[in-house]
């Protein structure tokens, strides 16, 4: 139970703290103060509510209440703490590629690649059905063979995720048992991410690294301007940014996909600070989707008459005319909002974002680790955490590890926190790096920052890059220095994440601790378990540390490999 | 005297109070991470039980547990009034667990000394107090001659 002392490390957010206290409308931060302290037993995974004789507590301090009424230990409550947060989690990408793919297959979108989408198609409705996608032969052969001797390799949807989440209902398993089934239920997760950047590919055409303006300056002061807030379904982005042709209306986005080819859309800002864009007074009308978006932006938009549009409605009816709808409504918006003040900070950084594994030669980051140039590979992802200082966590872990010479690639709302510091601007890149890096950086290409952005979290980017490695290599991923990280974890999309990061062979340090705490047994299943079966360890850190205590600890792990 | 006052309206039984307790009070780290694994298991100080109240020591003006104590061990700090046990003379007769009228002095299933609440004495602010989600409990002023959280029996002898 902390309180932060310090809310952003983003100026341009920071400009707008002082105002929200003055008007006292309440912001994420002021929230999180007013639920402290937080229920001990959540936090520590030690309660349940899956059944009306509940809610139940595995107390720790008394001997007569430390099994709930089922009969669900501590053990047993903890893991099942773990695969809740992995079976919700993985629905999540589940969700974004059958919108998708129902989308397409409604005659919605036109693909560019028509045969490759309509084998994706095929591909995916055998998934939601119950046989393994022909997706998982991307993956090395041990990999998959070391699945299946596990019995992790999943089949499909309905045949494993349907059973993932019926553990939480009851049964006798063991907790190593509960941990290799969320493991399964992730793989499906991992496999729906894939397929997704695989259709959107083959509807939309590749997307390559492209350049791109971040922070709250991108807002122009003159016209319409809508924000893309959460993740929904590209073909209803794509209509909106045809319906706008020709008119003075910018699209910008918030926590979601940046990339459509033809189209950009500018990340304004990330997932903590996503309230206050609206404080701008420059949004004229919001698209928000279900995933990643606050609640809270329902109260914010009266204060500054802003428009909300959720995509995720019943009977949306045709994707056109819901988008010709959405414009119709912004520039309605814009015409009643012209009293509205507005008060955009000058704050902006340039970046290069969306880099695929093509681009990256995987050879060239190979011969660097071997030659001693670098120290390894380290992934960061995660969005933000209101429990530590925004964008500080991982913004000060990635200057301390591209300082010792550590390739870092990022994916999500991550890369654009590391945006936002100029981390992800090529002509910063020399001030950023150690020698080596810098050498290999220079090789890779011209436009390559000091971080390497894989794209949004809804794109497979890294998944597709560390196989690649493993390809290149021909070394399975667990013998290869790399290492994963969630500095500032905070959905549940992250924790599936996680989770079949390490089934790949990839450790991961993951910040917050997962609500596992409570049981021993779960903690070291994730650990020792894994470790033992993937090659990895799902890192559940509980002490309080300092940016450069978690950077050595991420050096000491690249080192061991 | 500041004692604890209880609305037994608001108080869930979600057992924050005796959480908090056992981790700030009855454990060695004080970490709740830590405290949950540690052995011997923490003792809270305050037991949630039966009908939404949660059993705090009442610290009576009058106090059977003082009174009961055969060498001294159970004291009122003169300055505040505020009754604690002071560990090191305990002789593990249980005599004070025998007398309170609330039941809240427990032997520890540890050590040779009894186990009760000092209201945090040493603090500035009770930990239940402060953590309760419902503002079940509060610190409040004891009334004059209140018998209602504050237990005063006559002397019987």
């Amino acid at each position: 139970m902390d309180f932060v002392q310090r809310k952003t490390a983003d100026r341009a957010v920071e400009h707008f703290l002082k105002e929200a206290s003055e008007k006292e409308i309440p912001l994420v931060w002021d929230r999180y103060e007013g639920s402290l302290p937080q229920c001990g037993f959540c936090e520590t995974g030690l309660n349940c509510r899956d059944c009306l004789q509940g809610p139940c507590i595995s107390h720790p301090f008394r001997d007569q209440n430390k099994v709930g009424i089922c009969g669900k230990d501590k053990e047993i409550l903890g893991v099942h703490s773990f695969v809740r947060l992995v079976v919700q989690g993985a629905m999540g990408y589940l969700d974004q590629l059958t919108d998708f793919a129902q989308g397409i297959e409604s005659g919605e979108g036109s693909p560019k690649r028509k045969k490759e989408a309509e084998k994706i198609i095929n591909d995916i409705k055998s998934m939601l059905g119950d046989r393994a996608s022909d997706i998982f032969g991307k993956f090395p052969k041990p990999l998959t063979d070391g699945w299946k001797s596990t019995g992790i390799y999943p089949k499909g949807m309905a045949g494993d995720l349907f059973k993932v989440s019926q553990k939480l209902d009851g049964g006798v398993g063991s907790v190593e048992d509960a941990i290799l089934w969320a493991f399964k239920g992730a793989l499906i997760g991992c496999a729906a991410q894939m397929l997704r950047e695989r259709l959107k590919a083959s509807v939309f055409g590749d997307s390559s690294a492209t350049n791109v303006e971040v922070n709250l300056g991108v807002l122009p002061k003159e016209g319409p301007n809508i924000l893309l807030y959460g993740h929904f379904s590209p073909l209803l982005k794509q209509r909106i940014a045809e319906a706008t042709k020709g008119k003075r209306i910018r699209i910008m986005g918030v926590c979601t996909d940046a990339f459509l080819p033809p189209y950009t859309f500018a990340p304004v800002t990330n997932y903590g600070s996503q309230e206050i864009p609206l404080m701008t007074g420059a949004v004229d009308l919001i698209v928000a989707g279900d995933q990643c978006v606050n609640p809270s932006l329902a109260e914010l938009a009266k204060i500054w008459k802003v428009e909300i549009v959720s995509t995720e409605v019943l009977n949306r009816g045709d994707v056109s005319t819901f988008a010709k709808e959405v414009v119709k409504r912004a520039e309605e918006a814009f015409a009643a909002r012209r009293e509205v003040s507005k008060d955009i900070p000058q704050v902006k950084e340039s970046a290069v974002m969306g880099f695929s594994t093509k681009d990256i030669d995987a050879n060239k980051v190979l011969n660097a680790i071997k030659g001693g140039k670098i120290k390894g590979v380290v992934i960061l992802a995660g969005c933000n955490n209101v429990k530590f200082t925004q964008d500080h966590e991982i913004v000060s872990l990635a200057k301390e590890l591209l300082k010792k010479d550590v390739f870092c690639a990022s994916e999500g709302c991550a890369s654009v926190s590391l945006a936002k510091y100029g981390l992800l601007d090529p002509s910063q890149r020399e001030t950023s790096c150690g020698k080596g890096l810098s050498d290999l950086l220079s090789s890779l290409g011209k436009n390559f920052p000091a971080v390497v952005d894989l794209g949004s979290c809804e794109n497979s980017g890294v998944t597709g890059f560390v196989i690649s490695l493993a390809t290149a290599g021909k070394k399975q991923l667990r013998e290869l220095p790399i290492v994963a990280s969630f500095p500032e974890a905070n959905r549940t999309k992250a924790v599936v994440r996680a989770a079949w990061t390490v089934a790949m062979g990839i450790p991961i340090y993951f910040w917050p601790f997962l609500p596992v705490t409570g049981s021993p047994k779960t903690v070291e299943g994730l650990g020792d378990f894994c470790e033992k079966n993937f090659g990895a360890r799902l890192h559940v850190v509980t002490q309080k540390m300092e940016y450069i205590e978690k950077a050595d600890l991420l050096m000491k792990s690249l080192e061991r490999r | 005297m500041k004692v604890i006052k209880v609305d037994p309206e608001k108080c869930t039984q979600c057992h924050t109070c005796d959480l908090w307790c056992g981790t700030e009070i009855g454990s060695v780290a004080k970490e709740l991470n830590d405290a949950i694994h540690e052995n011997p298991q923490p003792v809270p100080r305050v037991y949630v039980e039966g009908n939404n109240f949660p059993l705090h020591c009442r610290h009576c003006e009058v106090a059977p547990c003082v009174d009961a104590c055969p060498n001294g061990t159970m004291r009122r700090d003169p300055a505040t009034g505020l009754v604690y046990v002071h560990e090191p003379t305990c002789i593990a007769c249980w005599m004070c667990v025998m007398v309170c009228p609330f039941g809240i002095i427990a032997p520890s299933p540890s050590f040779h000394t009894a186990v009760k609440c000092d209201r945090c004495r040493n603090m500035e602010y009770p930990i239940c107090v402060d953590v309760c989600p419902t503002k079940a409990l509060a610190l409040e002023e004891r009334e004059e001659g209140a018998t209602w959280y504050g237990y005063a029996p006559k002397r019987s002898y």
